[in-house]
């Protein structure tokens, strides 16, 4: 049968398994929800509560859930939007870039800083899931979870614990920290722009820096260098660290 | 507009190329970036349209976690008996970590400045 030369309007039900054929559905919802995320922030002017992210991440998942698309089906089509995260990580180079002259008289308080932060990262984390009970499985999934989530994942893989599991508390890390992080800097009195987007990005990585950028374009760059930075230290020292505690 | 995104799609690519063959413990990604930067640094200056590209990205680096955050949102009822556990341990756990780096740097930069 061919479904084009059906006179008059064509039923709803053949649009619909044209449109989920193709990746059109899973893009415009994707984007839709993200541009609803994004009015809903700006009205609420840009308080953290109101993560754009969040409110896009929820939004879809409650609309593929009730219109029953798997999400192996969803991903299928978003995966365009998905794949541009590789390129936008190498993007950040520019911000970063811009940044530099500044930066310079700083790199030992910022690498000292990472250091403790990333320390504390993995040791609060681990500790309190164990404290809580949670099986060895879980815990191995909380090691590499502030570092950006495709290093983490990788990360996760040469030190043998879950890279799902990895993946998932690394986004949620991202999402709380974003959210997080304004009550938390305001509660330890950080008030440079460098300081507290540096913070966020340790913790936070790229949702992290996302919110750091629509805040501050200096808290963003600092953001995003601290991200690259525990990127990079982080696959380089966490498989290392690792193996010298038996993990 | 097209011209950076050309420039950075190849350094993207020269990332990817140099990860899988020569430094699988780096992401291709990071690699380009680095790249990038270093190639920045030698032409000191940022042409017009990478400058428009980077910043459209930076602006929406959050609309691009979307797709694999809502696998996560899905993954989330699989970790039931845990979940008291793990919400605390990842809440404290940024909060901290947070804390911690903000409060390094404040010390840092003020002892430095003496």
């Amino acid at each position: 049968m061919n479904g084009q030369l059906t006179p008059g309007f064509p039923n709803i039900y053949e649009i619909w398994v044209y449109l989920s054929g193709s990746p059109l559905l899973a893009l415009i919802l994707t984007l839709g929800a993200y541009q609803v995320g994004v009015l809903v922030y700006e009205r609420a002017s840009r308080h953290p509560l109101a993560n754009p992210v969040l409110i896009a991440i929820v939004l879809v998942a409650v609309t593929i859930t009730l219109i029953g698309m798997p999400y192996p089906k969803y991903f299928e089509g978003a995966q365009f939007v998905h794949f541009l995260l590789g390129t936008a990580t190498v993007s950040l180079a520019v911000p970063i870039y811009k940044g530099l002259s500044a930066m310079r008289g700083r790199i030992l308080p910022l690498l000292a800083a990472l250091l403790a932060g990333g320390l504390t990262s993995i040791v609060s984390a681990v500790g309190l899931a164990r404290l809580l009970g949670a099986d060895s499985t879980i815990v191995g999934g909380f090691v590499a979870k502030s570092v950006t989530a495709p290093i983490a994942m990788g990360i996760a893989e040469r030190i043998g614990v879950s890279p799902t599991l990895t993946a998932v508390f690394a986004v949620s890390t991202g999402i709380l920290g974003a959210v997080l992080a304004r009550f938390v800097l305001d509660a330890v009195r950080s008030r440079e722009w460098w300081q507290r987007g540096f913070a966020i990005g340790v913790a936070a990585h790229g949702l992290g820096t996302s919110r750091a950028f629509s805040v501050n374009a200096e808290a963003g760059a600092y953001s995003s260098l601290a991200m690259g930075l525990h990127g990079v230290l982080g696959a380089v020292l966490i498989p290392v660290g690792a193996r010298l505690l038996g993990l | 507009m097209i011209s950076g995104l050309v420039q950075i799609l190849l350094f993207q690519g020269l990332g990817e190329l140099i990860t899988h063959f020569l430094l699988p413990l780096i992401p291709g990604p990071v690699i380009g970036l680095i790249l990038l930067l270093g190639f920045l640094a030698l032409r000191r200056s940022v042409n017009a349209s990478l400058d428009e590209v980077a910043s459209t990205f930076s602006q929406h680096f959050g609309l691009l976690f979307v797709p694999a955050a809502v696998g996560v949102v899905m993954f989330w009822p699989q970790l039931k008996a845990h979940a008291l556990a793990i919400a605390a341990a990842l809440v404290v756990s940024v909060v901290l970590t947070i804390a911690v780096t903000a409060l390094v740097l404040k010390a840092l930069s003020r002892a430095s400045r003496k």
